[in-house]
């Protein structure tokens, strides 16, 4: 228990539980609206499609990489999956392609990292423009409608009374969070964060297992453009552009480290969630829309002084 | 300590190794014995480092053999000092500091379950006995690196170098960067290895309990060894003398006459 108490990360989840309980709490006082079922569901809703991603950018981070391009990534997947959908192949052949597409992407940026050694950050933010440029060539900047069909049932369906978009969200927060704790891979995953050459010297194949996570990553964010496109009817290029910042702050605001090794999807989730919930009840609470990017950055750097004053300071 | 009948655990004979025209090592013939600690000893660019990486495989010796409980083999890999059991705990230690103690004495061998997963249980009940057995105390094996000392440190490197079949150990400098008592904490640490029968080697600089702590003193000078003899028959003073070379080359209870050694 002491052992669990000294455990920093364990600081951070319960400091953001208290901040989530701490907001409800404010909204559900200024709003009749909020603390009703129907609003969470909406929570939910908002949140699962870039929670998808969010997840995978978590693995990716927490292995000490970062991926700047998985939004571009979920963008051509749509485009990929809309495609497909017009040519009238069978459903499931497009959601296998769609995700397949994304997982090249994710292997190509793989392969600049892991391979050819470029930084992360670097790599990706060329595959971001690069990949964002695709879905916009593809169609010459036009979107790709394909209405309501079959498809849409992913998007817009529920089950048990939740959007099935939410129940993917949780399943995939749930299967993570068992990959990352249980798996031997995903114990190496936190070491290879925590000092890579450490994991080299005891013969854990750090690149490999990096270079997976990039995949993954991607796939979830094809998965995340589907799920999009589906919802919306229609595939456009410009999909969750410039998300990519909300969700790296999510993720941060998490207690992941830029420098890996440590925090885990829990906190990606308390995360998401206390983004969420700020967005939503500023929303019923009419306030001014331009807010909401003030109050997001806000969160995020008093999340992360307190951490970082509470550690004695990261940035040297 | 060890039984002088008994073959050593490992024999170096006659090794040397030259980089160009720098000769490294010239000519070195040690014994590492079970449940012996040998200080190696020297000033920089003495050798020390060269012959702790043939031993680890890193280099390979260019002439001289080595036997392994009497029987001759080759080390000229890394792979092939592990197999024999030969593990280094460099300076740096290579330690993950955001996983925990367990993690760190088993990482890259973690007790499986299934094929792919991690079986934390076996993991933390296994490093608790390693550490029992060691007589180190830590709060706990659950607890991170990042928030253990310096001595506590390099305990776990050590457990991690014997949880990975290490019966030679190599430990380079393990005290350079500790204050008093975590030295201490260490020179625990290199005694509870001698009763566990484990062949220590300790290169250091620091002479001021080097005597309490070993069995042997090997110093190398200009890559010769130049005085190998009982720590219990030997002085600070003496040692000073012939790192600098100030006294003459004293080889007692070496390679070549291991039988007349009263090991203490």
């Amino acid at each position: 228990m002491i052992s669990a108490l000294k455990r920093q990360d364990n600081w951070t989840l319960i400091g953001l539980f208290i901040t989530l309980l701490m907001l409800i709490a404010l909204f559900s006082w200024q709003s009749e609206f909020f603390f009703t079922t129907r609003n969470f569901i909406n929570i939910g809703q908002a949140i699962s499609i870039r929670g998808l991603i969010a997840i995978g950018l978590t693995v990716v981070m927490i292995a000490g990489g970062l991926d700047l391009s998985m939004a571009a990534v979920a963008a051509v997947a749509g485009m990929v999956t809309a495609s497909l959908i017009t040519l009238e192949v069978n459903s499931v052949l497009v959601g296998v392609l769609g995700i397949a597409a994304a997982g090249v992407l994710g292997s190509f940026n793989a392969l600049l990292i892991v391979k050819f050694r470029i930084n992360p950050i670097i790599a990706t933010l060329g595959t971001l423009l690069f990949y964002r440029g695709l879905a916009f060539v593809s169609t010459g900047g036009d979107n790709i409608v394909i209405g309501v069909n079959a498809w849409s049932e992913l998007g817009r369906g529920s089950w048990l009374g939740a959007p099935i978009t939410v129940w993917l969200f949780l399943a995939v927060v749930v299967m993570g969070m068992c990959f990352m704790r249980f798996t031997v891979a995903g114990n190496h995953l936190y070491a290879i964060g925590g000092n890579s050459e450490a994991c080299r010297n005891v013969g854990i194949r750090v690149d490999r297992l990096r270079g997976w996570t990039y995949v993954a990553q991607a796939c979830l964010a094809g998965l995340a453009g589907l799920m999009l496109t589906s919802q919306s009817g229609t595939a456009l290029p410009s999909a969750l552009n410039g998300a990519e910042l909300d969700i790296i702050a999510a993720v941060l605001l998490g207690g992941i480290a830029l420098s890996g090794g440590r925090g885990g999807l829990l906190g990606t989730l308390l995360g998401l969630l206390i983004i969420g919930v700020v967005q939503n009840g500023l929303i019923l609470l009419q306030v001014q829309i331009y807010w909401q990017s003030v109050v997001r950055g806000a969160i995020l750097i008093i999340a992360v002084t307190l951490d970082s004053l509470r550690r004695g300071g990261g940035y040297r | 300590m060890g039984e002088p009948s008994k073959p050593p655990l490992m024999r170096l004979s006659n090794v040397s190794k030259a980089f160009g025209q720098v000769k490294a090592l010239v000519d070195v013939s040690l014994d590492l014995r079970a449940g012996e600690v040998v200080g190696l000893l020297g000033d920089n660019g003495a050798g020390k480092s060269t012959l702790i990486k043939i031993l680890s495989g890193n280099y390979h010796a260019d002439e001289g053999s080595f036997e392994y409980q009497g029987r001759p083999v080759t080390i000229n890999r890394p792979a092939d000092a592990q197999a024999l059991g030969i593990a280094t705990v460099y300076q740096d230690l290579a330690l993950v500091e955001t996983r925990s103690v367990a993690h760190n004495i088993y990482l890259g061998r973690e007790p499986r379950r299934f094929g792919y997963f991690m079986d934390r249980r076996k993991m933390e009940r296994d490093a608790n006995v390693m550490l029992e057995d060691l007589n180190i105390s830590l709060a706990s094996q659950k607890t991170d690196v990042e928030l253990l000392s310096g001595g506590q440190r390099q305990a776990v490197a050590l457990s991690r170098a014997i949880a990975m079949g290490g019966n030679i150990l190599l430990l380079d400098e393990p005290t350079a960067a500790l204050g008093v008592e975590q030295t201490q904490q260490v020179h625990h640490l290199i005694t509870s290895m001698r009763r566990q029968d484990k062949a220590v080697v300790v290169i250091t600089h620091d002479l001021s309990d080097i005597l309490d702590i070993t069995d042997r003193i090997a110093v190398l000078r200009q890559g010769k060894l130049w005085a190998y003899a009982p720590s219990s028959e030997t002085t600070t003073n003496q040692i000073i003398g012939w790192i600098t070379g100030v006294a003459p080359p004293h080889i007692r209870n070496g390679a070549g006459e291991m039988n007349n050694g009263s090991a203490q």
